[in-house]
This record gives C-alpha cells, structure tokens and sequence, in this order.
C-alpha cells in the first residue's frame, strides 16, 4: 500500500517534470523552466552531500570543491583547450572525480567534527588556488565561454542554447544519476555504506574494510557534486571560484537535512522546497535566509528525518491500522524511512 | 596432542603505564571450549582487543591456524574466519534485525557490487534465515536492532558474529545481560555451537564458566594465573585466593 502510493507519487512527479516546458509555456511562466533546470541541478549536488552523510555517515562542507572543480573543468575545457561538449564534460567529471579520489584518501582518516574540518579546508584551499590562478580560471571574474553543440549530423544541430533542449538534458542527467544513486542504496553496497555509519567498530569485526568503504563514497559523492558542477557551468556557460565556497557546501546539506537525509528523494525534496522559497521570497525581504534558518532548526528538533521522514510517517499512519502499528508495525520497508540520521554522538574512541 | 588454532606468544600491551597485557604467552588447540575468567582489569577484554586487531599489541605475536595476524587490520583478520562478540554491546541500530545479519553475511563474500540488487544474493538469504532460527530471533526479524531488549541484543550480538562463518568465535561475556531463562537457554546454544565452531569465551558467571568450558584460563593483572580443566581450577590455590575468594565459595558449580 505504502509502496503504491510512493510509486504513483514518483511518476506524477516524474510525468509533470517532463511536460514541464509546455505546462510552464501554455501558462506563460517560461522563466521558471530555468529555476526548476537549477533545482534538479541542485537537487544531484545535495545528493552528494547525502550519499556522504545519509547513508556513509560523514558530514562533509566541502562538496562544493568538486562541484567547482566540475565547473571549471568544463569552461577551461571548452574556452581555453577549445574542446567540444562531451570531451569538456568528460574532463569535469574527471578533474572533479580526480581531486576527490586525493583529498578522500586524507579526509576519510577522520571522522566526524575532524571530518567536516578538513573538508572545509581543503575547500578553501581549492577556493584560494582558484581565486588567485588568473590566467587559467580569470580569478574573481570567473571562466565564462560560448556553448559548443551537443550533436552535429549535416545540418541538423542540437545544443543546449534551446531552452527546451537544455531542460531536457539536464532533467535525464539528473534522472540517470539519482537512478545510479537508487541502484547503489540498494546494493550490498550501499548495505554496507549503512553499517559503517551505524557501527563502524562492529563493520570492522564483521570483515568490512571500512577505510575503503568511505574513500569510495567520497569519489562517488566527488562524482555527483562533480557532475552537478559540470551541468551548472553548461547551464550558466561559466565558471566561478565563488562556487567552491564552503557557503555552497553549507547549503547542500541545509537541502540535504531538509529534505531528509538518508533518505532516496530528501535532497530534492529540500532543494526544491529552499530554492523556491528563495525565488519568491528574497524580492519582498533581503533577510529570508532568518527563516530558512529557523525552518532548519525545527527540522533537525521535530523532523530530524527531514520531510521525506515526515511523510514515510503520515503515510504509515494512513496505511496502517491501528492494532498493527501497536503490535510494532508493517515489516519495515528498509532504509527509506528507517535510516534516520543519528546526531549524537559517533566518535566513539 | 593436535596443532594449536591460535598461538598466543610473548604478547605485550601498555596503556601508558599500565601493562594490560605482560608477555602473555597462551595456545589454543582445537575442538575444546575455552573460557578466559579473571577479575575486572586481569586484560582478558585487552586480548580479545589485541588477538582480533582493534589494538596493537607492544611485542610479541598472533597465530592463526598458522597464520600471523600480528598487527593485521580487524577487517583481514575477521576475513580469515574469527568472529568476535563485544562486551559492550554493538550492533547495527537503524536497521533491522534482518539486515544486521544480512550485512554480516555478506561482507566476507564481498560488498562491492554498487549496482546488485540484494534481493538477488541467495545464498546470503538462506544464512540469514538459518541464523534467525538458530537465535530465536525470527520473530523480530524486521524489527530495528536499537529497539530490541538487552538480552535480544545480546543474542544478535552472536548472530551478527556467527553469521561470518567463522571457524573461531570469540564470545566476550555474551550471556551479560539475559534473565536465567534466557542464560539457560544461550548456554545450550554456544555448547551446540561448540560442535561445529572453536570458541573461546570471557565470563564472569561462574556456574555457566565451570558448566559450559571444557578448559579454563585464569588471567590477573594482565598475565595467565593457571590453567586447566574445570576441576583442576576449582581446586587451585592460588586461582581460589587471587580470584574465586573464600567469600565467594557459592560461586563455585559444585558448592
């Protein structure tokens, strides 16, 4: 039943998205096309804020380093070595997935407060390296470049200087990878990811290698925060440190909690939540960010699953009689709702 | 007399100033029950550490079955089949009783398939089940382990540990905890268990120790006291002054 009413949820939602443009067109709202490509974009950034600390346990402020390394590697790639789409794209995921693998092999020695440390650190390194390394990122003012085709047979050509065409590319990016995310949450995997941050002791004694374990979701987080930097650059056709900032990384996991981590949707969920509150509040009143902050703080006191967990409850309340939920419930449909995220104290000796 | 499955040689452990461990020097053949008895501080907990990894030890080393394992990582060691239970009880709290089992399983026939849906590990199912049969613990199968009661904990403390298929099983104080009926009935398990499985097993509950081991360490103050069958233990002098005490005389399974 629980199951049903998800399913259909998604597919309304996954159908809405993809009539989007002449849904938006037909009530003359084009505009918002561009703040829901920035949502979706968003919302595979916060998915790597949550693979990290949802399901690996690590509370990472440094994802918008390979967010921004994904960025540059696609406007260097395409203003300064003059590469095509696919090529630059290729080198935004590699940079991006390269600098986690390195700062992954360090950070993941730690845990915790030391963790979230060092992954505002290395941020602000990349930031400081960026910011001064001119001739190659154009320092504060940024990498910007014109858009290359995405296809080119005879005379047709496709590019993502459609607004259409561009919404669509970005909308089966994000799709594909919150599917690749599916996949891993459901593997023994991601089964272990879980262990880890539940008991990283007791996964040791079992046989996990857990170093290894969290250096791998590093990358793959790297990957997604990399690959949501390479669509933001196409998107905008621009690179800027600005993008590495921690503050970047902050909001990440703001959508993340939000939205509920450890949770498959939560960060969408959130972003999507934040971003419209944003668009439609900071006009009236500069000092918006006061109530996201006071939203945050209710959630992580009332909702500490976030909204995905708000709603995995409403939905068992609904779903399940009374007698049932006394005598301890529906067997429990793993991890979506169960995986709460712990805020106490993990650091064991 | 057969090979020895673990060799314990001139093992060393300090914490600072303190000696947990001073040149321990112990084997363990095969196909016996072992427990470790001693009084609180006598480093019994410290060897476990030291043998599965979790600490380093100062000098000396680790066999297993031929194996070094000095100074080997606690995920190699587990893989070479010795399976551990903690004192201070630790499962997997947010998932359910299922999946901690599952995750145990699995982890020695490798975890790395980001993209295989776990539905599709038959194998691994089929050990889960077995283990909850064995522990009595189906009927909480899809329950959160956090929410499970202390003795239930306890018993999925040995199934997580058993579901590695070890060949060694260190069980440290695994019946802390239970109610006598529970106790009883744990008891019954690990000396079945024993069948299949070497164990070696920390306790502080003197009837189960003398009832359940075929042989018996005494440690105090990080060294070994003695050694022996129950009965030669029972009746050692030095073991009953350093350890069991005169006052404790209705600790002792035959008084």
């Amino acid at each position: 039943m629980k199951a049903r009413i998800d399913r259909t949820v998604l597919l309304a939602v996954l159908a809405l998205l993809i009539v989007a443009p002449w849904l938006l067109q037909s009530m003359e709202l084009e505009f918002w096309l561009d703040i829901l490509a920035e949502v979706l974009i968003w919302s595979l950034f916060a998915a790597s804020v949550n693979i990290l600390f949802g399901y690996a346990g690590l509370l990472s402020f440094g994802q918008a380093l390979f967010f921004g390394m994904g960025m540059f590697g696609v406007a260097i790639g395409i203003a300064k070595l003059g590469l095509g789409f696919w090529p630059a794209l290729g080198l935004g995921m590699a940079v991006a997935v390269g600098t986690a693998a390195v700062a992954g092999a360090l950070a993941v020695r730690l845990t915790w407060h030391y963790f979230a440390i060092i992954t505002v650190v290395f941020s602000l390194i990349f930031y400081f390296i960026a910011l001064s390394a001119k001739p190659l990122t154009g320092g504060d003012d940024g990498t910007s470049f014109s858009m290359p085709a995405m296809l080119e047979v005879g005379d047709f050509e496709l590019s993502l200087t459609d607004q259409t065409v561009q919404y669509f590319f970005i909308l089966s990016v994000v799709g594909a990878a919150y599917f690749l995310k599916f996949l891993i949450v459901k593997s023994p995997y991601g089964m272990a990811l879980m262990a880890v941050r539940e008991n990283d002791t007791r996964a040791s004694l079992i046989g996990l290698n857990v170093y290894f374990l969290r250096w791998t979701a590093f990358v793959i987080a790297g990957g997604f925060a990399g690959l949501a930097g390479c669509l933001f650059a196409l998107f905008g056709r621009y690179a800027s440190a600005t993008y590495m900032f921690y503050h970047v990384s902050g909001e990440g996991v703001v959508w993340t909690i939000i939205g509920g981590a450890g949770t498959l949707f939560g960060p969408v969920v959130g972003t999507a939540l934040l971003i419209v509150v944003r668009e439609e509040l900071s006009n009236m009143w500069e000092h918006y960010p006061i109530l996201v902050g006071l939203v945050v703080i209710l959630t992580v006191i009332f909702a500490p699953k976030g909204l995905m967990g708000f709603w995995n409850a409403l939905l068992d309340r609904l779903t399940q009689p009374p007698a049932d939920r006394a005598a301890g419930g529906e067997p429990h449909e793993p991890r979506e709702e169960a995986a709460a995220v712990q805020v106490r104290g993990k650091d064991r000796p | 007399m057969t090979a020895p499955m673990l060799e314990i040689d001139d093992l060393t452990k300090r914490f600072g100033g303190l000696v947990a461990l001073d040149r321990v020097t112990l084997d363990f053949e095969p196909d016996v029950l072992h427990a470790i008895i001693g009084p609180n501080g006598a480093g019994k907990t410290t060897l476990f550490n030291t043998i599965t990894g979790m600490l380093k030890s100062d000098s000396g080393t680790v066999k297993f079955r031929g194996t070094d394992i000095s100074g080997m990582a606690p995920h190699r060691i587990s893989r070479l089949g010795m399976s551990r239970s903690l004192q201070i009880k630790s499962v997997f709290d947010s998932m359910t009783v299922a999946e901690n089992l599952w995750i145990a399983a699995q982890a020695s026939q490798g975890v790395m398939h980001p993209f295989a849906n776990r539905s599709r590990f038959g194998r691994t199912a089929e050990r889960v089940d077995r283990i909850l049969e064995l522990t009595e613990l189906e009927r909480l199968r899809d329950t959160p382990a956090g929410t499970l009661s202390y003795g239930d904990v306890a018993l999925l403390e040995i199934g997580i540990a058993l579901a590695t298929q070890p060949s060694l099983l260190l069980l440290d104080e695994p019946i802390c905890g239970m109610g006598p009926a529970e106790t009883a009935a744990t008891v019954e398990k690990i000396r079945h268990l024993a069948e299949s499985v070497d164990i070696i097993i920390i306790e502080h509950d003197m009837p189960v120790v003398f009832d359940l081991a075929d042989r018996i360490t005494v440690m105090a103050q990080g060294g070994v006291l003695a050694r022996g069958a129950p009965e030669e233990i029972a009746n050692n002098a030095a073991v009953r002054e350093a350890y069991l005490g005169e006052e404790e005389e209705d600790d002792e399974p035959d008084a």
